[in-house]
Order: C-alpha cells, then structure tokens, then sequence
C-alpha cells in the first residue's frame, strides 16, 4: 500500500502568491494513497528538509513529491534529503508548480486547479515509482583538447600539469591559433607572440601532452567518462621525426607567389612552408593544391635539398582512434566575411584593411617588420580612419551581437601607430567605447589622452576615392553635423564571427549552438563552461566573442571541470536507462537507428543446445543516456525506460 | 504454354529440385472472381496454382509467419509488384533475409493480363524507379483529392463517420504484411495505451496509431482497404501519409532493400520545421 508524503512548498511568495496552498493541501490530502500532506515557506531551507526527513521515517512513507520548482533546481536537494532518511531517492518526484505554474499565470483560482492537477499527477507517477542504483561506469583519464589557440593550449597545460594525459588536435600546420597573429596586446602592450610562444614551446614538450597538427576530429563516440574519437590526420609530406626545421626546403622551393594565409595576403609563401617563424611543430608542410610535383609529376627540389631524407612524397592520411574521458572544445572564431560591407570599398581599395590586417602590419615578425605601411603603395600612411562595429552589432548584416574585443584593439591600434609614426592623426568612428575589464578603460583613455586618438560618435556611410585619398563619409552624432575626412588608410574593426564550420561540427560532437554558430554553454551564468552533453566543455571564442584573458581564464575553468571529473575513477550515471523487452521485440532495428548515442546493439537469443531462436534489441546501459527517443519508436511497445516507465507516465496522463 | 501453366510448372521444377520447401500462390476461391491462398509443398499441388487478373492480394504477408523461415530453407513466393516492394521493406527492417525469398513474379495489366516479370532474387527487381511514379488506381486518388480539399472540420467528420464503423477486429493488421509484431500495441494492457472497445475514441486511437505505424513503410498494396469488413477507406489514410513522409523526407517506402527506416534516422539536411 502506498503511502506518499506530499510537501507543499510556498517558495516565499513565489509560489503563494498566485497558488492557494491551503487548497492546495487539502485537496492532496484526501487523495488516495496520500499519507500526509504539508506545506512551508522554503522546503529546500534545512528546517524545511528536515520537516521531509522527519515524515518519512515517522510515517514510512514509500514515496514523497514535493510541489515545488522545476526538478533542475531541487531534484538533487530532495534526492539526498530522502536518502539521508532511508528512503531510495529515485522514490521522489518534484511537481513544478513555480516555473510551469505560478509564475506564468496571473489568476489565482486557476493557478490553484492547475496546480492541484500537477501535483496529483505526480502522485499518481510516484506511486508506481521503483527503486533504482545509480549505474557506476569507469572513467578514462585521458583529455582531448579540440583547438590549439590560446585557449586550447591553456586547458591542455592546465589538464597536463595536474598529471593527466592530453591530446591537442589543431587543425592548421601550427599551435598558436589566431593569438599568433597578433601584434602587441592590450592592456599591457605585451608582444604576443613574446607570451605566446614559450606556452607554445612548453605544451609540445609537456610529457603529457600529445600534440596532433594538421588533424581533425572526425567522429565521436561515447559518453561522458568514455567517449571514442576517431581524430584524421592530413599527410604533410614531411617526416616530423626526422625533420629538424632547417628551412632549406623552403629556400629552393621554386613555387613562391602563394598567397600567405597567415599573413592574410600581405605576403607570399612557397609551396612547402610553415606558417610563420616561430611555428609549433616547426616541421613545414606541402601544400598539396600548389606544389609542383604533386601537379605535374616533376620537381623534388625541397626532397633533393633535404639533407636527412625528411621529405616522403608517399606519406598518407592516417587515422587514429583514441579513448579520451572528456572533450574541451576551443575552436575559436573567424572574423566576418567584411565585403559585406560593400559602402566600406573593402576588397575594393587595397588600403581599406580589417583589424587583423593592421595587427600583422604593427608586427615585428610580420611583412613589414612592424612598420605601418599602405598595401597599396607601401607609403606610410598620415592619417589612419579607424571605424569600429565594421560588421558587431548590425542586425542588418547578421551580426546583432557586440563582438567585445574590437574596442579594445582599435584604441591599440591608434597607439601603435602614435607609437609608430610620430604626427600620426588618427580618427575613430564609434558607437559606444566599451572596455570593461581590468585596466581597460585607463587603456582607451590613455589612447585618447597621451596618444592623441581622435574619437568621433557616429557611423560612416560611404568610403571612396579621390585624389589618391580614401574619403572617409560620416556623422558625427556629438556635434550633430556631417563630417568627411581624406584619409590614407580605413582600418575596419570586423566582428568576430563562429567558424564557417561551427554547425556541422558541433551537430558531429553532439552539442548545441546558437542561432550564429557559437556553442552553447549549459547554462550562460551557473555553467559557463560545460555543455548540455556531459562531458564535453568549452573555452575561448567558440563559446562567444572573447578576447584574451577571457579566453585563458574561461580554459583554466574547463581544465578545472575536467580535472573535477578525473579526480575518480568511477563515475556515478544516473539510472534513467532504457531497457529491451525481449519476448516481444521484433527486431526491426528501428531502435538501433534512432539511438543518438549508439547505444543499442543487436543480441542474439538462443535455446539451451545453443542455436539461435531469435536477435532482439539490447540497451548498453553504460552507453544509454535515457532520453527516450527509442521508447517513442518502438511499435510493439517493447522497450521502457526506468523512472520514466509507461505504466508511470501512463497514470500521470490519466490523473489529469 | 499460358503463363498459368508456365509458374505451375516452374514451381512445381522448385519443389521437385528441393530449392524450396514452400510455393506460395493462389488456388480457386469461393466464388469464380476470388482466389484463396494456396501453399504448396510438393510438385503435385503446385498443379493447383491459379494465376489470373484475380489474383490481387500481397502474399508476402505470410512469409512473417512465426518460425516459418527460421530453419534457413527457401520459400517461393507469388507477387505483384506491390508485393516486391513489401519485400523491400521487410528486408530493410530485418524481417527476411534475401536469400530466403524466391519471388515468382507478375504483373496485371489493365486489371485483364497478366504478364509474367523477369527475375527470382529480390536483387533482379530495379522497381525504385516505378514505386515513385506509380500512382493509386483513378478512384482512389480522386477520392483522396476530394479529402484534401475538405476543411478540416469536414475531414475530422468524414474520418469519425468512417472510424465509428469500425468494430476492432483488426483484419486490416493481420493482412498487413508490416504488421510483424509478435504483440500488437493495442496487445498492450499495461498500460492500456488503446482503449479496445470499439467506441469512437477508441477507434480514433487505433486508426491513427496504425496510421502513423505504416508512415514511411507502407507498400500501398490496398489489403487493409479491401479486408476491412466494414468498409472504412483505409489506403487513402496510407496514401496520405506516404505522401507526406516522400514530401518532407524525399523517402519512398520499398524501392530497395537497405533503405534506412525514416523516422528512426537523421540526416543533417531534414526539415526542421517543429524547432522553433
């Protein structure tokens, strides 16, 4: 006989406000199966758990609902509390009368009836709750780290330094990611790659961590605590064990007019090439699409010019398959596609140039040694237009959101070239100056105050040229009047955008993204860094726009999270699992193919001499993640799901 | 040689040479326009075979038959073209294997000839491409278009008329070759998903739960329409729903043998018109 304990909770006002829970307790209570029924201002306040432990070992309940909050606020406050009282804890169930009820109706009587509805429901289902074990599954303590920017490497330096084993995958020839690329770096005017490369240095030489360049994830498998990921590294053409960087290769390859990448353009490369000086792995790569021997056959300079044979024109793909406990994704961002921006004349006029074009202009390892110099006919500019929200928060042109770096990077840009180019006249087309964060607002007033950055509120409309000059059209809201400046060169500050391949990949890992492309975190403010998928977590730009510190402080948590998770070796899973009712499965497989997670296998039956009588549907419940999705396929009704059971969810509906 | 005496004597060379243990076809019926099943399993009774513009039903229905392939041995059977693409569908969801089905083959042509198909093995069939330009006889799809022209009120009434006729004696499920489970849904009384006495929730709940079990597997072979003692028009609910699952899937139920089923599988590119 059931005897179900129901705990009415007030949530403050929240919830009495609009419920009346004196009827709300008397209509319980003549329920049948209802053994007592209470209600508090706060159950989850330790008075109000202990008030529910106290019931249950007086009473000897067999089940407890409490009308409260959704069970994602308090579910694991009433579990432990029943637990602690001797109770199996999957015994309760949380009727949301707060979120599903109260706070979304403003009538108070049918506030009341709703609410009722809900918590009888909930005693229907609680009576024909089982006890469940949690299921324990072991843990793989090894990490994967996606994305080997600043954030990747971060995390996977952190996981490392714990005594955990990383694998890196990145998929460009280099580590460094677009911090790389950088100049110098607010607020502190640090050279980037001066803090960059010895992290670099120290992630590739770390005893555990495994570097994979040139490599992308393919597929993953698996859960939190077991996921199998199958990482396809692309051939380099390059013996990385024996190759020691000399670069002689790269000095006779004859095929030298490609345009840099890395240099977004402003320099050429030849067809075997590293990416930039200081490259991590430095070991170059061919690039297959230029290089003269892979088009026509003939060539070989760079295998002649190799003294250690480290050239291997046979090399091929591979692809590995590794067991790793937790993922951390860091794949970072691209910046916007800017010929959007058709009124700017960008891609038309060589001297209208996005941020990262000046970055690697102000760089002492970029194509100008670090001079400011126009790309259209090498002179120094006198004076530089600087026009922020080039693309951030233009619903317009798809990007409604503030791309956070690129005030920060425009008031540096005006002082390197102050820095640079003494009498230099720099004017900044802006909306707002944001620059929340430490030292960041000293840092734009420095750039206004001692550096002589000419700010100017408003929007330009139209870049053209004359006269050799790029007229610079616009507003200036402060003065109200119209304003047009010659300038030589236009600096747009363009939003930092997902990568262009941010969906496919995250619908390949299983995790969610935005309406942009940016992954979803699990929850913006209490789980900044995990994802909806267990096991899987975030760091840097992929997650939004971010820029340094942000970026590093937001891997260190993720690295935190893991090493949190691989801290055991057992981990605790809960006990929502489906499982197969093999008298009636057809084994149609219909199963098999809906299973998101790959947890359903094919089982063979056999009589007791051994020969098969049937195959029917079996539930890996180390793999199961209990959300359902084969129970609503199956046509015979043959697989249930515990502590979601038919024959529960079937009396909740009918108590209605 | 008439085709009649051609597939007797074919299937009789099949149970003589033992390549297969059983020959399903048609024997005389009751009345001169019916057939009746006919199993045969030896070369005498295969003399028995009837093959004529009366022979309409999908026989693949009875090679689901519990245990009746499970000793591994061939079955030969007699089938339209609505039949081999049951057979399609049936070896997608792993309820045949190919190797177990010898298929003697035939068309009607305009409801009089009948004219013999080449080919035995599921393999020898190409029919995706007739499966997708075939379209219902002339008085099925006129009906169906004068349903989709209907409001919706009007639709749900034509439907409750229909299904109150209903009596639940499920002739339509155990002539239905998809329909193999061991224990029919409407089996199921804990819980009692579908109410089985036949009052109009009742029967509302059972149509429609065999409606949406047939979407994307039905071979509109009409068997269900012409078991239903009552009458209720049921291969126009298939039909629609066909319709709609090639509509949003670009899926066709039984054009060949390893199709994926529909809605147990994703592809990155299928609509998404329910996520907001």
């Amino acid at each position: 006989m059931a005897k179900i304990g129901v705990f009415v909770c007030h949530c403050g006002e929240n919830i009495a406000s609009k419920v009346d829970t004196g009827i709300l307790v008397k209509s319980l209570s003549d329920h049948p199966g209802v053994e007592i029924c209470q209600e508090y201002k706060y159950f989850c306040s330790d008075p109000g758990q202990e008030t529910v432990k106290r019931a249950i070992r007086e009473h000897n309940l067999t089940g407890v609902v409490v009308a409260a909050c959704s069970p994602r606020m308090h579910e694991t406050t009433f579990r432990k509390a029943c637990a602690e009282a001797g109770l199996n804890p999957y015994m309760l169930e949380l009727a949301n009368i707060r979120e599903q009820c109260s706070w979304v109706h403003s009538e108070k009587d049918q506030a009341t009836s709703k609410a009722i509805e809900i918590t009888r429901s909930l005693v229907e289902k609680v009576k024909r709750n089982n006890e469940l074990k949690p299921i324990s599954v072991p843990v793989t303590r090894r990490a994967l780290v996606i994305g080997g920017g600043i954030a990747g490497i971060q995390a996977a330096l952190d996981i490392a330094g714990a005594g955990r084993e990383v694998v890196l995958v990145e998929r460009e020839p280099s580590i460094g990611g677009h911090m790389s690329q950088l100049s110098e770096t607010f607020p502190t005017l640090d050279c980037s790659q001066c803090i960059l490369t010895p992290r670099m240095v120290e992630a590739i030489q770390h005893p555990k961590i495994t570097v994979m360049t040139y490599s992308e994830v393919e597929e993953v498998d698996g859960y939190i605590g077991n996921f199998t990921v199958k990482i396809r590294t692309k051939a380099r053409y390059v013996d990385m064990s024996k190759c020691t960087g000399c670069g002689d290769c790269i000095q006779k390859c004859p095929v030298k007019k490609i345009s840099n990448e890395f240099e977004l353009g402003l320099s050429n490369r030849t067809a075997i090439y590293t990416p930039f000086a200081q490259a991590v792995p430095n070991v170059p790569v061919i690039d297959k699409s230029r290089c003269t021997y892979f088009k026509n056959g003939k060539c070989k300079i760079c295998e002649k010019s190799c003294q250690i044979d480290a050239i291997d024109f046979e090399q091929q793909e591979s692809v590995e398959t590794i067991e790793f406990g937790a993922i951390v994704v860091a794949t970072g961002f691209q910046i916007q596609d800017t010929s959007v921006y058709g009124e700017y004349g960008y891609g038309k006029y060589k001297d209208v140039i996005t941020g990262l074009h000046f970055e690697r202009l102000a760089s002492a390892s970029g194509p100008t040694a670090g001079k400011i110099q126009r790309p259209s006919d090498g002179k120094e500019p006198e004076t530089v237009v600087f026009i922020q929200c080039a693309g951030s928060r233009d619903p317009s042109k798809g990007v409604k959101y503030c791309s956070k770096i690129c005030c920060m990077y425009t008031a540096k840009h005006a002082m390197l070239y102050a820095h640079k180019h003494h009498g230099s006249n720099s004017k900044i087309f802006y909306m707002d100056i944001r620059a929340a964060g430490k030292g960041y607002d000293e840092f734009t007033r420095r750039a206004i105050e001692e550096d002589e950055a000419d700010y100017l509120r408003g929007r330009v409309s139209k870049v053209f040229e004359e006269n050799g000059k790029l007229i610079v059209r616009g507003v200036d809201t402060l003065l109200g009047k119209p304003v047009e400046v010659a300038a030589d060169m236009v600096v747009l500050a363009t939003a930092m955008t997902p990568q262009p391949d941010a969906k496919q990949f995250a619908k390949r890992i299983g995790i969610g993204y935005d309406e942009y492309g940016f992954f979803n975190e699990a929850h913006l403010k209490l789980r900044p860094v995990e994802t909806a998928k267990a096991g899987i977590y975030l760091c840097g730009a992929c997650q939004s726009p971010k820029d340094i510190p942000d970026s590093v402080s937001q891997a260190s948590a993720a690295a935190a999270k893991v090493l949190g998770l691989f801290s055991r070796e057992q981990l605790e899973r809960e006990p929502v699992v489906a499982a197969v009712g093999e008298s009636t499965c057809a084994g149609c497989w219909g199963c098999v193919y809906a299973c998101p997670y790959n947890a359903i296998e094919q089982k063979d039956i056999r009589d007791r001499n051994g020969n098969l009588v049937k195959q029917v549907a079996s539930v890996n419940p180390g793999l199961c993640q209990g959300c359902g999705t084969c129970v609503t396929f199956c046509r015979s009704n043959s697989i249930d799901l515990a502590g979601f059971t038919e024959k529960q969810i079937f009396a909740e509906v009918m108590a209605l | 040689m008439g085709i009649q005496e051609q597939y007797r004597s074919e299937a009789a060379a099949l149970l003589s040479s033992g390549e297969v243990k059983l020959v399903i076809g048609f024997g005389a019926g009751s009345t001169a326009d019916r057939r009746r099943p006919l199993f045969a399993r030896t070369p005498d009774e295969a003399q028995k075979f009837v093959l004529d513009a009366a022979c309409i039903a999908n026989l693949s229905t009875y090679l689901v038959t519990e245990g009746l392939l499970s000793d591994g041995k061939k079955v030969a059977v007699f089938l339209k073209p609505d039949g081999i693409r049951s057979i399609n569908i049936l070896i997608s969801e792993a309820q045949l294997k190919p190797e177990q089905v010898v298929i003697l083959g035939y068309a009607i042509e305009n409801g009089k000839e009948i004219t013999p198909l080449e080919g035995r093995n599921i393999s020898d069939f190409s029919i995706g491409e007739q499966i997708r330009s075939l379209t219902p006889p002339p008085h099925i799809l006129q009906e169906a278009e004068r349903i989709e022209e209907m409001s919706a009120t009007e639709r749900f009434e034509f439907w409750k008329e229909h299904f109150a006729k209903c009596i639940k004696c499920y002739a339509c499920r155990q002539v239905c070759p998809m329909c193999y489970c061991r224990r029919c849904i409407v089996d199921v009384n804990q819980p009692q998903w579908v109410s089985t006495s036949s009052h109009t929730l009742g029967n509302f709940e059972w149509n429609l739960v065999r409606a949406f079990h047939l979407a994307g597997r039905c071979a509109a072979c009409g068997a269900c329409d012409r078991a239903c003692p009552v009458n209720i028009p049921l291969r126009l609910v298939n039909y629609r729903m066909g319709k709609e699952v090639i509509d949003a899937f670009d899926y066709c139920a039984g054009e060949n043998s390893n199709q994926k089923p529909v809605l147990a599988s994703f592809k990155q590119d299928d609509p998404e018109t329910f996520i907001l």
